[in-house]
């Protein structure tokens, strides 16, 4: 990497205030380290104070910082057995790298290494070509994505962290990544001692994962008569019933018939009305029509709780041992800030303006190929093959990013 | 609210802190236990214990409450000491039936009572009756997920549940399966703590603890134990699939990777026939792959082999690809292989259709 960046970094932690880097239970965190240019992560460190972290970081300027989700007895003990895991965060995290967005087709491409077939937007599990599974990929994020992964964070809190998990205001903290996305960090205590398993099963319920529609109450009573939840009910039980309801409200009888049979997707479109109301009765029906029976209602739930579930990386959940960026570090693939978002004022928050680091100067670079970016208030291409100069902070997350050079 | 629980409850139950206080009070001391004024209590201990070896679930004999209660701690003390976890699994599970089987037969209110007694769980009296269904308890979240991930049905899990406010609503029947399953996995998991380790067995115990390991012995053979061998038919959908995938030379991800491998070496294949079947991937390093799947078998390292994921974790990471009858209430791969095995191999199924290679 560029003794420039480094320069720069280092510039950017020796003015940070000692408070910034404050966690919560520092001492029983481990911190790890990624240096410029290296692969080896310097792990199994331990800091007791926010000082002494500052002087080391001012000292080594590592390109990306991290500590454990995970308290420990000795965080700097190499073995893990030796370690003594005490519990950790439940840590959700929100890659726009892993949702499909439009914006996708206008800034990323890909390319299979082996046969080197490739194309523009979100990128193929395995080749459609050769059906090997090395695909390259250069990806880039723009307002759009990052705007989709903030409506994420959103859904996430406000319909399951907070009604469901009944996770308080001050339990949890929103982090801007710096990059592609945010985090979230539950920190109550209840949640601390988590299993890996029980972690999973948290993160499956927020992705709806093996959601059974039996389990919620629907059921078939006498022939072709099916009850089932409330609307009013809480949990997936509740969101279901709202959710079927809001699709069947909608649907238009081509909707239906791509989910279930010609016949009763023309009764259940024609009979809209009646079938909406016997859903608002107290209590419920869900529906008496010729043709039509559990497995038809649980297809049709299917698809309307598509946009309810979360785009999370389940592993990060599922991960009780896991490294995250520390709070005001600096992302090395982007010299962009890890920033934590206040929840109240969440909708105004603009991460590509408020988690720019460096706020003043300019650099001269070239620039080989980027599509159009924005850093603060500053735009830039689609750009290719050119030197000029720019600002700072957006010439640093050119570098970062590996799409320029210093001149 | 606290009803008075009776001798015969602590009987029933010795999970509860009533129980455990009122063995204690008794002052007793392992090693009397051999002795002839406590043989009734040594007798009914031998039998819990062969109870278990035989899968025979009986209710809680009450006919003398009082050595029933010292039996399940010198029946615990003997399985602990025996170290087989065989035994340990087996009597666990025998236990937490019997308790299931007792609690079925009590009221609502004295099911919380026993369950908040039993553990330190902070249920609730939640009363939540909805349109169709009631919901008398609710129990924390965390409480709840540290018991019910070990469930295999679907509706455990915890998608499939009333969850709000932190807590997830329960009926009956399913505080009573928690309450049990609870129970055994307390059982289950103390033999692990470092004490229970050093744990020896008074001498005077010693020759019931042979006899007891020989009855376990001669049962241990009728467990199913996989055959030497992949035997083709009887492949879980997400194994097959990778299968395919390794066929057409595709390069997997590490975790179908790690999925196939520890499979294929739980069912018995060696090291050489598992290496034979990555022959064909692309980024394929022979020393490397061979080092990792004699880890995975256990073979160096750790020593300790390694299972397949669970299939939640499978699904999670997108390989489990179908739901056919056998997955329906599998948990696990190597269930769903077991399972169909002993179907095949019952009554009109294909005998010893194994797959051996040339
Ligand atoms: S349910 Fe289990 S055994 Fe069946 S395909 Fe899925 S992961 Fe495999
Ligand atoms: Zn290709
Ligand atoms: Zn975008």
């Amino acid at each position: 990497m560029h003794e420039i960046v480094r320069n720069e970094f280092r510039r950017y932690y020796s003015g940070l205030r000692e408070e910034d880097l404050e966690v919560p239970d520092m001492p029983q965190r481990e911190y790890a380290f990624l240096q410029f240019g290296g692969e080896v992560m310097i792990r199994h460190m331990k800091f007791v104070n926010p000082s002494s972290l500052k002087e080391y970081i001012v000292e080594n300027t590592p390109a990306h910082i991290y500590h454990s989700s995970a308290y420990y007895q000795m965080p700097e003990a190499t073995d893990m057995n030796e370690k003594g895991w005490l519990g950790a965060d439940l840590v959700f995290d929100i890659d726009s790298d892993h949702i499909r967005t439009e914006c996708k087709d206008r800034h990323d491409r890909w390319h299979c290494i082996e046969c080197g077939m490739g194309g523009a937007g979100f990128p193929p599990e395995s080749c459609p070509h050769c059906g090997m599974k090395k695909i390259d990929t250069r990806t880039w994020i723009c307002e759009d994505c990052l705007q989709v992964a903030k409506n994420e964070v959103i859904k996430i809190l406000d319909e399951y962290l907070i009604p469901d998990f009944g996770v308080a205001e001050t339990d949890f903290e929103v982090f801007f990544s710096g990059h592609r996305g945010y985090h979230i960090h539950v920190r109550s205590k209840t949640f601390r001692g988590l299993s890996a398993d029980g972690r999973r099963e948290v993160a499956d319920y927020v992705r709806g994962i093996g959601i059974d529609i039996r389990s919620h109450g629907f059921r078939e009573v006498k022939s072709r008569i099916l009850v089932g939840p409330d609307m009013k009910d809480g949990g997936w039980r509740g969101r279901v019933a709202r959710a079927l309801y809001e699709f069947v409200n909608r649907a238009s009888l081509e909707d239906l018939k791509g989910i279930v049979a010609p016949g009763v997707a023309k009764n259940l479109f024609d009979n809209k009305e009646k079938f909406l109301k016997s859903i608002e009765s107290d209590p419920p029906y869900w529906g008496s029509l010729k043709g039509y029976t559990l497995e038809s209602l649980e297809k049709i739930a299917i698809a309307s709780i598509k946009d309810l579930i979360c785009n999370i990386d389940e592993r990060v959940t599922i991960d009780s041992k896991r490294l995250i960026r520390c709070p005001n570090s600096l992302h090395g693939k982007s010299g962009l800030r890890t920033l934590r978002v206040d929840y109240s004022s969440i909708d105004d928050f603009d991460p590509l303006k408020e988690a720019v680091a460096f706020r003043h100067g300019s650099i001269r670079i070239y620039v080989k190929e980027a599509p159009r970016v924005r850093i603060g208030d500053e735009e830039l291409g689609p750009i290719k093959d050119k030197t000029l100069e720019v600002p700072l902070a957006l010439g640093l997350y050119l570098i970062c990013r590996g799409a320029a050079e210093p001149r | 609210m606290s009803l008075m629980l009776t001798k015969e409850d602590l009987a029933k139950y010795p999970f509860l802190k009533q129980t455990t206080s009122y063995v204690e009070r008794m002052q007793l001391n392992l090693g009397d236990l051999a002795a002839v004024e406590y043989s009734g209590i040594l007798r009914k201990a031998l039998t819990r214990i062969k109870d278990s070896i035989e899968r025979n679930v009986r209710l809680t004999d009450l006919t003398d409450p009082e050595s029933e209660i010292i039996s399940y701690p010198l029946a615990l003390a003997l399985v602990y000491g025996s170290k087989s976890n065989w035994l340990l699994n087996r009597f666990a599970t025998i236990e937490a039936k019997r308790v299931e089987e007792e609690l079925r037969k009590e009221p609502r209110d004295k099911i919380l009572e026993i369950a908040k007694s039993g553990f330190s769980w902070e249920i609730e009296n939640a009363n939540l009756k909805l349109e169709w269904e009631e919901f008398p308890f609710s129990i924390p979240l965390q409480s709840y997920l540290e018991v019910a991930t070990s469930f295999n049905d679907a509706h455990w899990k915890l998608v499939n549940r009333y969850v709000k406010g932190g807590f997830v609503f329960l009926n009956s029947g399913s505080l009573t399966r928690l309450v049990s399953e609870g129970f055994k996995i307390r059982i289950i998991k103390r033999a692990s703590e470092r004490e229970l380790h050093k744990f020896r067995i008074p001498e005077a115990l010693i020759p019931y603890l042979d006899e007891i390991l020989m009855h376990a012995q001669e049962n241990m053979r009728f467990d199913e134990e996989l055959p030497q061998g992949l035997v083709s038919e009887a492949r879980p959908p997400c194994i097959v699939a990778i299968m395919e995938d390794v066929k057409f030379g595709k390069s997997l991800t590490h975790m179908a990777r790690f999925a196939l491998t520890t499979f294929m070496v739980n069912v018995g294949e060696s090291v050489d026939d598992v290496l034979k079947l990555f022959g064909n991937v692309a980024d394929f390093d022979e020393g490397k792959a061979r080092y990792q799947i004699e880890h995975i078998a256990g073979m160096i390292g750790s020593r300790t082999k390694y299972k397949p994921p669970k299939c939640d974790v499978l699904r999670s990471f997108g390989l489990c690809i179908g739901m056919d009858e056998f997955c329906r209430n599998a948990k696990h791969p190597l269930n769903y292989y077991k399972r169909k095995l002993k179907i095949m191999s019952g009554p009109g199924g294909q005998t010893g259709a194994r797959d051996r290679k040339e």
